[in-house]
């Protein structure tokens, strides 16, 4: 079988719930590594969901975040699904609302099979408003730690956009402790040059954490939007300017494409 | 003095509608579940009629149309009710002063705030304990940050 059929078979869906409001440019994404990609709407069966190699809860406010972002699609009849893809050991994704579902779902960290919430993105801090801000996540732990990240570089920058009022991980000192010494938090804010300071984390999250991992691996909850950095006319840098007048340069995928590329080597391996 | 502001919707609450339906689909039995938003304040004596006159003229906080605004002279959660506090957020413990629509509220010394529910049988009675404690664990209270208070 050829690299292209072989990733032609590797299907990805992208779960929509009434609210989602990512899901056009994630699956653009998925399929600028080469994944076919399809929106699975929420009033789909739980057969049709399972048929998928990897799942992606995408961003944006499912439900409208009733009772808390995240909670209620948290008890959707599709997350049955969802447990089942994490429990075989696909790749499951949750980009900033699809992080809040996960880890609302228990999925992340995941400790003892909790079917509860044993952490929380909550109201950003100061203030518990809505931040717009361009950010830099660092791989934090080793690449082989989780499964998106085992074809990265250890300690990889991407670039991304932090776009939530939800997006602080809290948790009490046990759990910390435990996401601590399991590595779970695999993706912390840093400078662009990759230094972890206080100032870089937009929102006071617990250990500057950005994206965080199941106890397998195979589940990960980011908060910040790669999929909206993910091309060069996009970056905040002077990329675009360089690329001004070469439409093929500016539409190269770069930047944080490299999820989406660590998704499909995960699948391809 | 303590009292609590309690403001709820008289229009119909999709919020609570939602959340009732998910409860309902997890087999957690509630015949009605009301949501309010929960001032909890300490006053200086002799101010709870200005207070209310001032709340009730505060547009951002209580609208007539939409609104019902009740002051409750026992600040704590009555039976089948739980307050939902998050105790590091800033905007649920502020300081005084206390000002809203730039006009402050009078007499006020301190302010927390809740989101509280009300859970109901299919009666319209409270809800027993053990549904409002399993309606608080599996949907209500994320204990990572939030505390519920009965």
């Amino acid at each position: 079988m050829t690299a292209t059929l072989r990733k032609a078979s590797m299907r990805v869906g992208v779960l929509v719930f009434p609210g989602t409001n990512s899901e056009d440019e994630t699956q653009r994404a998925c399929e600028a590594v080469g994944l076919f990609t399809d929106l699975i709407h929420w009033t789909a069966s739980l057969q049709d969901v399972r048929r998928y190699d990897a799942l992606i809860l995408p961003g944006g406010f499912a439900y409208e975040d009733r009772v808390r972002a995240g909670a209620i699609a948290a008890h959707d009849h599709l997350i049955d699904a969802v447990r089942q893809a994490a429990s075989d050991g696909k790749p499951v994704l949750g980009i900033c609302n699809g992080a809040q579902i996960l880890i609302e779902t228990g999925l992340v960290p995941g400790f003892d099979d909790a079917r509860h919430p044993q952490a929380a993105f909550a109201p950003n801090a100061p203030g518990g408003r809505f931040l717009c801000r361009h950010v830099t996540m660092k791989l934090n732990a080793p690449p082989a730690r989780c499964i998106f990240t085992q074809s990265m570089q250890a300690g990889a920058l991407i670039p991304a956009w932090h776009s939530n009022r939800e997006g602080r991980l809290s948790a009490s000192p046990a759990v910390l402790d435990r996401i601590v010494s399991g590595d779970h938090g695999v993706f912390v804010y840093a400078d662009e040059r990759g230094t972890c300071t206080p100032e870089a984390v937009p929102n006071g999250s617990r250990l500057g954490i950005a994206g965080m991992t199941n106890v397998a691996g195979n589940v990960l909850a980011l908060m910040p939007h790669p999929e909206r950095d993910a091309w060069t006319f996009m970056h905040m840098d002077a990329a675009p300017e360089r690329a001004r007048g070469d439409t093929n340069a500016a539409l190269t995928p770069s930047g944080g494409i490299a999820l989406f590329e660590g998704l499909a080597a995960a699948l391809h391996r | 003095m303590t009292l609590a502001v309690e403001i709820s919707l008289i229009i119909p609450d999709n919020e609570a509608r939602t959340a009732q339906a998910t409860l309902q689909r997890l087999g957690i039995d509630v015949g009605e579940l009301q949501r309010m938003s929960l001032w909890r304040l300490e006053i200086d004596a002799g101010e709870r009629d200005a207070l209310l006159e001032a709340l009730k003229s505060t547009e951002t906080i209580y609208n007539p149309n939409k609104n019902r605004l009740r002051i409750r002279d026992v600040a704590s959660p009555d039976r089948a009710e739980v307050w939902i506090d998050e105790p590091d957020s800033p905007a649920a413990h502020t300081g005084p002063p206390y000002i809203f629509a730039g006009r402050a509220l009078p007499g006020v010394t301190r302010l927390e705030r809740f989101v509280a529910w009300r859970l109901m049988d299919r009666g319209g009675k409270p809800a027993p304990d053990h549904v409002v404690e399993r309606a608080v664990e599996t949907l209500l209270c994320n204990t990572a940050f939030q505390r519920a208070i009965r």
